[in-house]
């Protein structure tokens, strides 16, 4: 069967019940989706499935066949950071960085469906998902910020400071 | 993770009957939340595993004040009914599972080691429900009531039920969204006046309330009537005794809801 | 100093949010086995006899590993603290809680090796188990550890932490009050998102490299080193990108397992945890039984407190006894009580063995500490800030273990805490600072007990 995975369409051998999460992980070796719990229970191994977010430890990859999966990797890169991307950055919404990508991917779902920089809606879009590292607090300030259009300076000055955030027009 | 010998997936509901046929050994898999895990962990090694992604079983229809909601439906889109259907399906997991799991694979979950599972029994018993079905002897439509007790081995291809008057759900506060819900009542005023309770995580899949409902006028007093309904269990998020307490303070608050919806 | 008090960006930051992080679970090796563990299903138990013959012969299996195959079965990861060796990094003789791993599995894929742990016969005889560690010293309680029920090599082979400082019965003598409290915090587990996972490489030169997820690189270097009886540069540990620790990562629980696996197998192999393993067989904080007794008079001075504490170690002691140190040490909290006495036990029970989490030993007695300061307040009829207040550190006081404070913070900060929540302090408690005792400030009770112990 075919997948297309941040873009890129790729036959896949693995037997037609393993999950899209060990697919993505040892099969295609695309390794930003996490084996936190493989149950479902910890959002780390979400990606986006046609554009929704879903768990790919829960998802059979024969019941996706055909579909566009986008992780982590695919929603910006280092020269070209989405708008979640940078909001996460300079709010250090990532302390170790084990549930990021799952968290990523959902918020760039919630923000590129018009989700506002309301928190509670923030944190129903993503209560799938556990962080023990930051509180959550700054993970909601970074969704809030993308959703609202922020605009980042994210280049270290001479003096090894980011310069202050200007509020930006939509995206 | 471990492999089924076979693996289907039928590409229409006509398919997907045969394919399950009398339902013996055959695995079916609707959202995957439930069996997935299980497979990974080595818990579950089918031989012959369905998987519905295509059967053509998923989507929600009405016709006048009767609402029909196929099998494969995922939860999310069960979200924006009334209540009490709306408010169980959105209070099980968080967006990202009710995108995926389906309300056949709610209605047909056995019991979990640890928690209760089928929210959506409560609901659907309240509203008085029927199952349409198909497994050994053929299709067939049930009241869910008698549906559920036989339910390991059928294949759920829709379930429908006409809106009630009024409805009401109640259950008790989760910590989290990756926990089940330990006890939860419907309730609902059909519309011939009559009003049905049902509970789940009561103890065994969800059941009614007759004795509550024989009450219902007096919501305090069907609150108490409906311990005699049930045989609660102690389980990894709470003990029978914790459930007893809090069963007819449920039933309560549904019953005072329904009769603030008039 | 530019860095401080400057917004500087994360060096793993761009790598975090672009999914680009290196995890150990995210090292790609070619020739990788999947590592699976039998575990003890008895929470106590002598093991009769242990057959991994079928495991070996296992199609796809290439390494099993046992007791026999760890040349230092046991080593005191604290030995240099004083803490003598107690745990075989597999079980030998007994298993002293539900989980403890017993034999190893390296095998092609994740399946085989699952059925591999299956086909290993295992013969065990139950025994009674603890779990209380109220009941710990029971005449006929059920005997956990070699050692007997609690830690007996403190130094001077002390069975407990005792902390003894001026006249403690002379303070409850002289007491207007007694007030006592029993506070029992119950065990927490670490969550991190990231399981316990190992990948160990054994090289073409002869060395193993180690992708770990631990807390601590070199510490685990010398644990590896020690089990294996290798010098330390026959080992390159590679790490320092944890998913979350927070003190359950210290441990080196997989480290040593996975090389005896590379080299017995010669190929590369990883052991991931399940998130059922994390939560069931990894180690968690300890809980705690704290009973405490202080001696007060009624305008709110503490004269003295006895303390009993239980620590919970579980089935081994592990890092127990260093907690406990740290725990007494910090038994009196950011308040001044000149006169003590203190006993704390490592209790061995058939729990999984516990180890540190954030606070390690001292976040227990702070909470327990902290919430006697408002229980004597209420009894008292006192206020809780003043209370505190009174009874904080001072310039000169010591501390539990005779530390002398040089600046201690419990003034200005329960002060701070006051304004910040709007509660009016009365005018000498708004005003104190944490100056050295003397004069008016300095009551009779706490004559003697201050300063350097040398000077009196």
């Amino acid at each position: 069967m075919k997948l297309t995975v941040n873009g890129i369409e790729r036959e896949i051998e693995s037997p037609p019940l393993t999950p899209l999460l060990f697919v993505l992980r040892e099969e295609l070796e695309v390794t930003s989706p996490k084996a936190g719990c493989q149950q479902g229970g910890c959002g780390a191994c979400t990606v986006l499935v046609d554009g929704d977010p879903r768990r790919s430890c829960l998802t059979a990859v024969a019941a996706v066949a055909g579909a566009e999966i986008t992780t982590a990797e695919g929603i910006g890169a280092p020269e070209e950071l989405a708008p979640v991307q940078q909001a996460f950055t300079h709010h250090y919404a990532a302390q170790c960085g084990f549930c990021t990508a799952g968290m990523l991917v959902a918020a760039h779902a919630y923000v590129e469906g018009g989700g506002t920089d309301d928190r509670h809606a923030i944190s129903e879009a993503l209560a799938g998902h556990v962080c023990r590292c930051t509180g959550y607090v700054k993970i909601i300030d970074a969704v809030a910020a993308a959703a609202r259009g922020d605009s980042f300076d994210l280049a270290v000055t001479a003096e090894g400071q980011y310069t202050t955030m200007q509020s930006g027009g939509g995206s | 993770m471990t492999q089924a010998a076979e693996v289907l997936l039928p590409s229409s509901p006509a398919e997907a009957a045969e394919a399950f046929g009398d339902g013996k050994g055959v695995t079916v898999i609707g959202g995957g939340t439930i069996v997935l895990p299980e497979l990974t962990y080595g818990r579950l090694r089918p031989k012959k595993a369905i998987l519905l992604a295509r059967a053509g079983l998923a989507g929600l229809t009405r016709s006048g004040s009767t609402v029909t909601i196929g099998g494969a439906t995922p939860l999310t889109e069960l979200v924006g009914l009334d209540s009490p259907v709306g408010p169980c399906a959105a209070n099980v997991a968080d967006g990202e599972l009710r995108g995926q799991a389906t309300l056949g694979g709610n209605l047909c979950a056995g019991a979990g080691p640890e928690a209760p599972r089928g929210d959506l029994q409560g609901a659907l018993l309240a509203v008085g429900a029927s199952v349409r079905s198909t497994g050994s002897g053929g299709e067939s439509t049930l009241p869910i009531d008698e549906f559920l007790e036989g339910r390991g081995n059928r294949l759920v291809l829709a379930v429908s039920y006409e809106e009630p008057a009024a409805g009401a759900f109640v259950a008790l506060d989760r910590p989290h969204t990756h926990e089940y819900t330990a006890l939860a009542v419907s309730a609902a005023r059909l519309a011939d006046g009559s009003i049905r309770l049902a509970a789940t995580g009561a103890g065994g899949h969800g059941r009614r309330l007759p004795s509550a409902e024989a009450a219902a006028g007096d919501p305090a007093a069907a609150g108490e009537a409906a311990l005699a309904d049930v045989k609660p269990h102690d389980d990894a998020l709470a003990s029978a005794w914790y459930r007893q307490q809090t069963l007819p303070v449920l039933v309560r608050r549904a019953l005072t809801m329904l009769e603030e919806a008039a | 100093m530019k860095a401080v008090g400057a917004r500087l960006p994360r060096y793993d930051g761009v790598a975090h949010v672009t999914g680009r992080t290196v995890f150990v679970d995210d090292v790609r090796i070619p020739g990788t086995l999947w590592v699976k563990a039998l575990r003890s299903p008895a929470h106590h138990a002598d093991v009769k006899g242990l057959d991994v013959r079928k495991a070996e012969s296992a199609k796809g299996v290439h390494a099993v590993i046992t007791w026999k195959d760890v040349p230092l079965l046991e080593y005191g990861h604290l030995s240099a603290l004083g803490i003598p060796a107690d745990e075989p990094l597999l079980a030998k003789d007994d298993v002293r809680y539900k989980g403890q791993p017993i034999a190893l599995v390296a095998a092609e894929d994740e399946e085989t090796a699952l059925e591999a742990v299956e086909a290993i016969e295992l013969d065990l005889e139950e025994k009674p188990a603890l779990f209380d560690v109220r009941k710990a010293f029971d005449a006929d309680a059920p005997r956990v550890h070699h050692w007997g029920n609690w830690y007996p090599h403190f130094e001077a082979e002390m069975d407990r932490r005792q902390i003894r400082k001026g006249d403690v019965d002379r303070a409850f003598d002289e007491a207007d009050a007694i007030v006592q409290g029993v506070y029992r915090p119950a065990a927490i587990e670490h969550v991190p998102l990231e399981t316990q996972v190992c990948q160990v490489v054994p090289e073409p030169n002869g060395r193993l490299t180690i992708y770990s997820c631990t807390q601590a690189l070199y510490f685990s270097l010398g644990v590896v080193a020690a089990h294996l009886q290798v010098p330390l540069n026959k080992l390159k540990l590679v790490g320092g990108t944890v998913g979350g620790g927070f003190g359950g990562k210290v441990d080196t629980a997989t480290e040593t397992m996975c090389s005896l696996l590379a080299l017995k197998s010669g190929r590369p192999v990883k052991w991931r945890w399940t998130r059922e393993e994390e939560f069931l067989c990894s180690s968690t904080r300890a809980p705690w039984h704290m009973e405490i007794a202080d001696a007060v008079s009624k305008d709110g001075w503490i004269l003295g407190r006895k303390m009993l504490t239980l620590h919970d170690s579980g089935g081994y002691a592990r890092f127990s006894p260093y907690g406990l140190t740290k725990h007494s040490f910090h038994h009196t909290g950011a308040y001044t009580i000149p006169n003590l006495s203190f006993d704390g036990y490592v209790v061995f029970t058939n729990r999984v063995p516990t180890t540190a989490m954030r606070g390690f030993g001292v976040t227990s007695v702070s909470f327990a500490t902290e919430t006697h300061m408002s229980r004597i307040a209420d009894v008292l009829g006192l206020d809780p800030f003043e209370v505190r207040l009174r009874n904080a550190n001072r310039i000169g006081d010591t501390s539990p273990n005779g530390v002398v404070y040089t600046d201690p913070s419990t003034v200005p900060t329960i002060q701070a805490i006051a304004e910040h929540l709007g509660h009016e302090l009365s005018a000498d408690y708004r005003t104190m600072t944490n100056a050295k005792r003397e004069g008016e400030l300095l009551p009779e009770h706490l004559v003697a007990q201050l300063g350097n112990p040398e000077d009196h």
